[in-house]
């Protein structure tokens, strides 16, 4: 089978499309024609080193396609399911061979790319706004990088249980795109401090809860927005990772509370994961959540996607079609 | 006024040891438009009462100590119609409670219930509010789940303890002596670990057979944080609220990631009685706990307002397990 190929780690050009054998399922796995894969920054991250696994390797972790085998004994998917995951490395591929437990079922009004385009950021928004924090009616949430992935699916899940939703852009164009998905103030951070932005919008009261994916840049000026026993959510670090904190500084700031959350502690039982997924699956096939596909690319410009994706500027989720 | 005379109260003039505090005549306090003064009938000595003897936080000298207190209100300012003459009160943070008589914001006055005497008033403001915001607010704990709770037998552990367990919570606490150790028992802990003796992270992994606790209420600090991040469960809430042992150096916010997309919260009592209205909800469910019998109180010793000095000696050598009072 066609699979993307990294023999030893660098940048997107370290990525090369290769014939390589698929191999058998094992008791508990199944093998899965890949329809779309998604492309997300933990793919760079393993791209280049940053995160490590086994040379080589073929990158990815995230897709939605159609069960074509299962492994010996007894299994919970079966041939032509059509079924989504994320955390399954070797997506990248014509074929990936996954863990059964990592499998969803995808219902029929969902469509392979939403599938695809959701199950890392629409997981990951849902667990921020239900269980991360769990955002109220009535409640402001400061959400940065309201244009990213994730933002734009946090907003309209922030939106949706009634919260104001303050967000944070780098310009016109993604602040404007952060107001279709329901914020109802954005600033545009390149322009306008955001912590003084926030304070204004807030008459000084500040937010309960802080959604924060930026990390470094961002994280000091965080405690200076947040209601007295707020909440800071710090998910990414896409400035960089956020320095040493004293834990005193959430004492003096006003009894604060935060937490550093990876999705798999939110995916982490198989009750929970469908969970999740069928509550994301719902949300979209209701046409309560919108999710932009920013550009499709075929398998071989696997490069470029990375690319793309680093230089930040196109908006929305970028996927692979092998 | 009626209350041209003179007062006995401890004073400092300049800070340093126990004694700085002098025992003075002072005139009694006439009240502001918004205060009420009150005739004290019991006042608590607390670590921060040191704190400020020995200028390691900061007031105006000279001033009268002591932070937490309970009486009767012989007085009240022209605007304030929450308290009247002969009213039974309880408050804290405001300084000068080491004394006869106190004048204090109205505002900050709770009432006092009659089930309540004014020697335990005095004795929970700050430890059984605290324990109280600790088990219901900085983590709502639930029955069934379990609480790490170290220095059990604190002030503030004692009190903890016996909210935890009155709520159907599993309890492991940490404690230094055997001594301590029957007291956190008595309180309603189900597990005990003398951390002098053995390791409180192996004893707390066997004791809950591998998973993690729900939340760890840690006022010890340096010696503690590290290995009570290892017990966490997943997405479990580390609530630091003090650091007795030193306080925790900075840390890199991935670790809590590392360690299972931890929580973690640094509070303080004045946030969590901020408004009038939390801080009389508070204060009464501490107060209704005391009266229905369901928190036990240890008041472990009186001293007269004279003998201030040699109170901060016995906290400060933290020999004590209960609560010490000043009865002028």
């Amino acid at each position: 089978m066609k699979a993307i190929r990294v023999e030893k780690t660098g940048g997107p050009e370290v990525m090369q499309l290769a014939e390589v054998p698929l191999a058998q399922p094992k008791t508990g796995e199944a093998v899965v024609k890949v329809a779309i894969a998604g492309v997300n920054s933990a793919d760079s991250f393993f791209r280049d080193g940053r995160f490590r696994t086994k040379l080589p390797f073929i990158p990815g972790q995230e897709g939605a396609g159609v069960v074509t085998a299962v492994g010996p004994g007894p299994a919970t998917v079966k041939v032509g399911d059509r079924v989504a995951w994320s955390g399954v490395l070797g997506s990248y591929a014509e074929y990936v061979v996954a863990a059964e437990e990592h499998l969803v079922p995808v219902p029929p009004a969902i469509t392979d790319e939403q599938a695809a385009a959701a199950m890392v950021h629409g997981l990951t928004a849902h667990y921020l706004v239900n269980d991360a924090h769990k955002l109220k009616a009535g409640e402001t949430a400061l959400v940065h990088a309201a244009a990213g992935g994730v933002g734009l699916l946090l907003v309209q899940m922030a939106r949706a249980v009634g919260a104001r939703v303050i967000g944070t852009a780098s310009n016109e164009e993604k602040a404007q795109l952060a107001r279709e998905a329901g914020a109802d103030e954005v600033i545009v951070f390149t322009k306008h401090d955001f912590e003084e932005g926030v304070k204004r919008l807030t008459d000084g009261k500040g937010v309960e809860v802080v959604y924060d994916g930026v990390g470094r840049a961002t994280f000091e000026k965080n405690l200076n927005v947040m209601k007295l026993r707020g909440m800071l959510v710090l998910y990414g670090m896409s400035s960089g990772p956020v320095l040493p904190v004293d834990p005193a500084r959430l004492s003096e700031k006003g009894s604060l509370y935060m937490a550093r959350t990876t999705l798999a502690h939110f995916t982490a039982t198989r009750e929970e994961l469908l969970a999740r997924t069928s509550a994301l699956f719902g949300m979209i096939a209701e046409g309560k959540l919108n999710v932009r596909v920013a550009k499709t690319y075929p398998l071989a410009e696997a490069p470029q996607a990375h690319r793309d994706l680093e230089a930040r500027k196109l908006v929305g989720k970028l996927l692979l079609v092998p | 006024m009626w209350h041209n005379h003179c007062m006995k109260a401890i004073q400092v003039k300049q800070v340093g040891g126990p004694e700085a505090m002098e025992l003075v005549d002072l005139p009694v306090p006439q009240p502001q438009a918004n205060e009420a003064v009150i005739k004290l009938a019991a006042s608590g000595v607390n670590f921060i009462d040191c704190y400020y003897r020995e200028g390691r936080y900061k007031a105006p000298l000279p001033f009268v100590p002591g932070q937490e207190g309970s009486g009767t209100v012989t007085a009240v300012g022209a605007d304030v119609k929450s308290v009247k003459p002969g009213d039974r009160v309880a408050w804290s943070a405001t300084l000068g409670t080491y004394a006869e008589y106190a004048a204090v914001a109205a505002d900050r006055l709770v009432p006092v219930p009659a089930g309540v005497s004014d020697q335990e008033a005095a004795a929970a403001m700050l430890q059984g509010m605290t324990a109280h915001y600790l088990a219901h607010d900085s983590y709502p704990l639930k029955k069934g789940e379990t609480a790490l709770i170290h220095a059990a037998a604190g002030g503030v552990g004692l009190l903890l303890v016996q909210m935890a367990h009155n709520i159907g919570a599993r309890v492991i606490a940490t404690v230094s002596t055997e001594e301590k150790a029957k007291l956190a028992r008595d309180a309603g802990a189900d597990d005990v670990i003398l951390y002098s003796q053995t390791d409180f992270e192996t004893e707390t992994k066997k004791l809950m057979g591998g998973k993690g606790v729900d939340v760890v209420y840690d006022s010890v600090g340096k010696t503690t944080f590290e290995k009570g991040l290892n017990l966490l469960r997943p997405r479990g809430m580390m609530v630091l609220f003090g650091g007795s042992s030193g306080a925790v150096p900075p840390f890199d916010p991935i670790v809590l990631t590392q360690k299972g997309s931890l929580f973690l919260t640094r509070p303080s009592l004045g946030n969590y009685i901020a408004t009038r209205e939390e801080l009389v909800a508070r204060s009464g469910a501490v107060f209704g706990m005391m009266a229905a019998g369901k928190l036990k109180l240890r008041i472990e010793h009186k001293y007269p307002l004279a003998a201030a000095q040699q109170a901060h000696r016995d906290l400060e050598g933290r020999k004590t397990t209960g609560k010490l009072l000043l009865i002028p």
